[in-house]
């Protein structure tokens, strides 16, 4: 039982960053029908990002009381800012003049654009792993029932806590409610006066600084970053957006988390080996019984 | 018509201008011998890599300065076998095909990686051409039925070569040695990998035979990122020892920096040569780790003295873990293609003659001992070493001769 429960926290705060990454996934591909493949690789750049801003500030190691939220705050910032501003270049060179091609071609830029950062950030800081400073302080908490490191937590918070906003900033604010609109209706929201490219490249926005974010948390949780991190994270989190439902916020939520834990699961029951094998399963499973996920509802004319 | 006319002149005169290219580079390269060398030379396994090459490029340059037989000049042509900053047989058997078809290349140094190797033989022994590796020391590679297989082409020509000794004697070694540090609870992870695998195998195997006991065995995916789960797994078994088989670049790194996550940081972690350039990855978190490395301890080995220094003086770089071995490998090389063209009276030597050379090698000294070979191709008196890293430093700790199975 306390092994299960330790499972399930190593799965929750692995989900978290999947769940980060999924909800930028499920943001485009509700906005503009697209699966940008070039997503992951926005992710590791957070990580390079980061990394990049610690060593200019001198961190090498864990930050205690204003530096720990000064440093990694600004750390966190730069990655977000830098992804986001990414993830809108990359909407308006390689994806804008296609949005009206036949749904290959984007996909095709889409695998290209991953291609280009890929090789971009191996030219940037070299091809071997690279070491990330450990910033969070890692107490950990003995629970009665199971132990929590203080990483995890604030890997589980900082994700729950970037989904709220989201989730208010869809839901509440004039610019989520255009998004909801360019969604449903590209041409209605036109009519209505709605600057659909501007929309869309906000939603761009927001989920390259999402990825971002995870890049960051997933850096300073692991102490290590990769140029090709992003190829098999960004499956991953494609594989939950699935699983919840593509096109779903929440799905990609819950999908994020469920994938995670179910990969923790798999490799505490199964063997390491065999994690991979069974969230691809999963992804296979659901594209033929349930291909709109669990929250998904059936819309016509999506892939 | 007229301006495909010109075009078309201006293909054949450019066609030509190639022809006269290749025949006066073929003229110049007459009195030139090209050793191939295939190593991982970017990425997370250039580090050993580079150090690798240095050793080899040494040993070439000092035989140019001497002078070979009939006034041959040896040029090193080397290939990278590392994709997206690992090393890959893809790459290498594609490196190997490049070496084969270039008739000036008489014998091929490398590679650095077992599975790379299991790869390539299957090539030279097509092709005849010697093979000689510092660093491949899965065992399938020249004993039994594994190394039968990729000698099908030509089953009774033995092509492949190395100067380390084998997985099974590293890992028996281990296994005694963690033993004798009265750890007697291991929990076994590995990579998959055709070294990391074999290794894992032959740890779990002896160390169970000393009386040890093994608390699992685990096999981890590739292009792993969170190893939390598997390490909580591992911690709930109370290990006094993990054991990995595989390379810092396959997982050693990252599971060692979780390792401190799920409270097992104060547990000491044991791998193979595989892993000396742990700290890379992870950092201060390295301490504990102990390895062992298939070669002598060169700084200790008088017969090493030499190249050390000259290895320093060359590189201003202190030696890698299989620098040594990569001088000596080149050095068997060297010497091969030096008798053979004697023997052929100063005339180009044909690869046959080369690895005939190469496989008659006895008694040949270099500085990690001196080398002759078996029938199988692997080294006559193997020695191995065993290392602990402390405060970011490698601390050698113990040689031991490992006598031939069977001797």
């Amino acid at each position: 039982m306390h092994e299960f429960l330790a499972q399930l926290v190593n799965g929750i705060s692995l989900g978290g960053i999947y769940a980060l990454i999924a909800v930028g996934y499920t943001m485009v591909y509700g906005i503009v029908e697209l699966i940008n493949f070039a997503h992951g690789d926005v992710y590791t750049l957070g990580a390079f990002v980061a990394l990049t801003v610690f060593a200019g500030l001198g961190v090498s190691g864990e930050l205690h009381g204003v530096a720990l939220f000064v440093d990694s705050g600004l750390a966190l910032f730069a990655a977000a800012l830098a992804c986001g501003v990414i993830g809108m270049l990359i909407e308006r060179i390689a994806y804008r003049r296609l949005r009206n091609a036949p749904r290959l071609a984007p996909l095709i830029t889409a695998i290209g654009v991953s291609f280009i950062l890929e090789n971009a950030m191996q030219a940037w800081k070299g091809s071997a792993p690279l070491p990330f400073p450990a910033v969070f302080p890692n107490p950990i908490a003995h629970l009665r029932v199971v132990d929590v490191s203080a990483q995890q937590a604030i890997v589980v918070v900082l994700a729950v806590g970037a989904m709220i906003a989201l989730q208010f900033f869809v839901a509440r604010t004039r610019t989520g409610a255009a998004m909801r609109a360019v969604a449903q209706d590209r041409q209605a929201a036109t009519l209505m006066g709605i600057d659909v490219d501007r929309t869309i490249a906000i939603t761009f926005a927001v989920a390259g600084a999402l990825a971002g974010l995870a890049g960051f948390v997933s850096g300073a949780y692991y102490q290590s970053t990769w140029f090709l991190n992003g190829f098999a994270a960004g499956l991953k989190a494609f594989t939950a957006a699935v699983v919840g439902g593509i096109g779903n916020l929440a799905g990609a939520m819950l999908g994020g988390f469920l994938i995670g834990i179910i990969e923790s699961m798999a490799t505490w029951i199964l063997g390491g080996q065999w994690s991979n094998v069974t969230v691809f399963i999963i992804l296979i499973v659901a594209l033929i019984f349930r291909p709109t996920g669990l929250l998904g509802q059936r819309v016509p004319e999506k892939i | 018509m007229m301006l495909r006319r010109s075009a078309a002149l201006a293909a054949i005169v450019v066609l030509a201008a190639a022809v006269a290219g290749c025949a006066s580079s073929g003229g110049a390269a007459a009195k030139t011998i090209e050793i191939g060398i295939d190593l991982p030379l970017s990425g997370a396994d250039a580090s050993v890599g580079r150090s690798t090459l240095n050793g080899m490029l040494l040993a070439i340059d000092q035989a140019n300065a001497k002078g070979l037989p009939g006034g041959y000049v040896l040029q090193a042509d080397q290939l990278d076998d590392a994709v997206d900053g690992v090393h890959s047989p893809e790459q290498g058997v594609s490196n190997v095909r490049t070496f084969v078809s270039n008739a000036n290349v008489v014998v091929v140094l490398g590679p650095y990686n077992s599975n790379v190797a299991a790869a390539e033989i299957p090539i030279t022994n097509a092709a005849g051409m010697a093979q000689i590796s510092p660093s491949a020391v899965s065992d399938g590679l020249t004993l039994g039925s594994d190394a039968r297989k990729l000698r099908r082409v030509n089953p009774t020509l033995n092509t492949f070569f190395r100067v380390c000794t084998t997985d099974s004697r590293q890992g028996s070694a281990a296994a005694a040695f963690a033993l004798k540090l009265g750890l007697k609870r291991a929990y076994v992870i590995d990579d998959d990998e055709t070294y990391g695998l074999d290794l894992a195998n032959v740890f779990t195997h002896d160390y169970r035979k000393l009386g040890g006991t093994i608390l699992g065995h685990d096999h981890i995916a590739k292009n792993t990122q969170d190893f939390t789960s598997l390490l909580t797994k591992v911690a709930a078994t109370k290990p006094q020892l993990v054991f990995y088989g595989g390379t810092t670049s396959t997982g050693a790194g990252l599971i060692r920096l979780q390792m401190f996550d799920v409270g097992l940081g104060s547990v000491p972690f044991m791998g193979g040569d595989g892993i000396p350039d742990i700290a890379t990855v992870a950092g201060k978190r390295a301490d504990g780790t102990y390895y062992t490395v298939a070669a002598p301890n060169v700084e200790k080995l008088p017969s090493a003295r030499t190249f050390l220094k000259q290895y320093r003086a060359a590189y201003h770089a202190n030696v890698g873990p299989y620098s040594a071995n990569a001088y000596a490998a080149a050095e068997v090389a060297i010497h091969a293609i030096s008798r053979a063209l004697v023997a052929n009276g100063n005339a180009r030597p044909s690869r046959m003659m080369v690895l005939k050379e190469v496989a008659s090698t006895d008694r040949l000294s270099t500085p990690i001992g001196t080398i002759g070979f078996d029938a199988n191709g692997d080294v006559k008196e193997p020695v191995l070493s065993l290392y602990v890293i402390q405060n970011g430093h490698a601390h050698f700790i113990d040689q031991i001769d490992v006598k031939p199975e069977g001797a």
